[in-house]
């Protein structure tokens, strides 16, 4: 018996699977991840996140669009539009840094969003699912930094 | 991990006043909140071992369920001895008698002592005195107060059995609960409440397991001590004294009397074993203030002497022995609370953000 039942359903799982971050983990992963996610509306033109706030977690797209507005000129050719499936502020669950843009909803938008302390649990109480994630994690910073350097045509790239 | 802020006077305000009205109502429904207060502290504490299963490939359900289970038979196994020690309510009632009046005999000894020390203390008579206070005192101790709070343990008793109902469902859906608390709040304030609930968690967990371990090392070096005195039921006494020092102040004070009690009537020609005890409890003190404490609780609800000693006083005003008992784990617990929502809502920027997202919301005929 529980008193806060799982709101987890087959096509829940499915949504998560879609995602990248999520997508190497098995249906019984994905559920134990789910208990660790925080589900968030945003509408249409409202705030995420400000440039400058100090960050905390990743933000998922489940449905609809975000767009990054930062002000630093070189961030501002790479990363703009985030759609489903896509994730912004993942660098967030590895230092308390401040935001580096302002993140709008461009329309009714879903989004899942995992933090620092739930992270954390998931890397020390089940490692398979912490590395899995971490490795998605990784490659996504690793694309991100590679598109960036792409643009700034004076960054070697490493 | 960072300190808990420390609240603003305003706040403080508040927070003084809502811990009289909860303690107001504690003292109406003492029954449940004893079993739920204790359902808490089992609940972080318990905490590491069920993560500790989960991590060797247990579910969590069943990971709660084992260590409940286990939980049970302790607090079944306490009952029965609980119950057979209230089956014997006339020999402990003499026992009782026998050890007040050893205490009587180690303070007759000593005021005996004092006064053929210092004159002064004969002239004004103090032994005589004290003597009188102390026959008005226990004059019909065991009737005037001690038979009303074994009634009403009595009557707690039944209710004591919801701790291990109420650790097991914090153990398998505290996760959800707290989804389900953050689900309310409005977008502009969930980062950061998130932030701050997640320290308050933590920090909460740190000083349940540091109580306990604190509990441990207290009762490890009481019992020690008293074995060395040559006190029967050393380890028992110790591990009482150091239960009852989860009262703040009080719990050592009665700990340290029970010990001095005991050793009083056991060595009634030997005061100097009730002297030791009580240096005994004094360094044990010492060390849990400046060496365990440190080391265990660290981070522990940090509440001002002054506050401290004001609260414990409005806590027995307000609501007698219960006030005096929950006055300062509430106040410490409502000061951060209280603290973590004011700097939620006081922030300028997230308020504005939160009223841009409500009128957002009402132009899309969403509130």
């Amino acid at each position: 018996m529980r008193f806060f039942s799982a709101d987890t359903n087959a096509q829940k799982v499915e949504m998560l699977k879609g995602i990248p971050i999520f997508h190497k983990l098995t249906r019984k992963e994905i559920l134990e991840v789910d208990e660790l996610l925080y589900e968030r509306v945003y509408e249409k033109d409202e705030i995420v996140f400000e440039e400058g706030d100090p960050g905390h977690g990743v933000f998922i797209v489940v449905s609809g669009r975000l767009r990054a507005n930062p002000t630093h000129e070189s961030l501002r050719t790479a990363l703009l539009d985030i759609g489903p499936g896509e994730s912004v502020g993942e660098l967030a669950l590895f230092d308390e840094g401040p935001r580096g843009a302002t993140v709008v909803a461009m329309e009714r938008t879903v989004t899942v969003a995992l933090f620092q302390a739930e992270f954390s649990t998931l890397l020390t109480k089940n490692k398979s699912i912490g590395i899995k994630v971490l490795i998605e994690l990784a490659r996504i910073l690793s694309r991100r930094a590679r598109q960036l350097m792409q643009h700034e045509k004076h960054l070697p790239t490493l | 991990m960072r300190p808990f802020p420390q609240p603003g006077a305003a706040t403080l305000l508040v927070v003084i006043l809502s811990t009289c009205l909860l303690l107001l109502l504690f003292q109406k429904m003492i029954w449940l909140v004893l079993p739920v207060l204790l359902a808490l502290m089992l609940y972080y504490s318990l905490c590491p071992v069920v993560d500790a299963l989960v991590v060797r490939g247990m579910r969590r359900e069943t990971a709660a369920k084992a260590v409940c289970l286990l939980q049970m038979i302790v607090a079944a196994s306490l009952l029965v001895l609980v119950l057979l020690f209230l089956a014997k309510a006339g020999t402990w009632q003499n026992s009782f008698g026998r050890y007040l009046a050893g205490g009587q005999n180690l303070l007759r000894m000593t005021t005996g002592s004092l006064e053929r020390v210092v004159p002064v203390f004969k002239k004004m008579n103090l032994g005589a005195q004290i003597d009188e206070r102390v026959r008005q005192f226990t004059g019909g101790f065991v009737e005037k107060h001690l038979l009303p709070i074994t009634l009403q343990l009595l009557v707690w008793l039944p209710s004591l059995l919801l701790v291990p109902y109420i650790t097991y469902f914090m153990l398998t859906d505290s996760a959800r609960l707290k989804k389900y608390i953050i689900k309310s709040v409005p977008n502009a304030f969930f980062e950061k409440a998130l932030l701050l609930f997640s320290h308050l968690d933590a920090s909460l967990q740190n000083y349940f397991q540091g109580l306990f371990v604190l509990t441990f090392l207290d009762a490890a070096c009481l019992a020690l001590g008293l074995s060395v005195l040559g006190i029967a039921h050393a380890v028992w006494l110790g591990l009482a004294a150091a239960v009852l020092a989860w009262v703040p102040y009080l719990g050592s004070i009665v700990g340290c009397i029970i010990v001095v009690l005991v050793a009083a009537t056991d060595f009634p020609e030997q005061p100097w074993t009730a002297y030791a005890c009580l240096v005994l409890f004094l360094g044990v003190r010492i060390l849990d203030d400046f060496v365990f404490m440190p080391l265990t609780i660290g981070r522990k609800l940090r509440v001002h002497p002054l506050l401290s000693v004001l609260m414990l006083f409005l806590g027995a005003t307000v609501a007698g022995a219960t006030g005096l008992v929950f006055a300062l784990p509430l106040f410490g617990v409502l000061a951060v609370i209280g603290e973590t929502v004011s700097q939620v809502v006081t922030d300028r920027r997230l308020r504005a953000r939160y009223r841009a997202s409500r009128q957002l919301a009402a132009s899309y005929g969403r509130v």
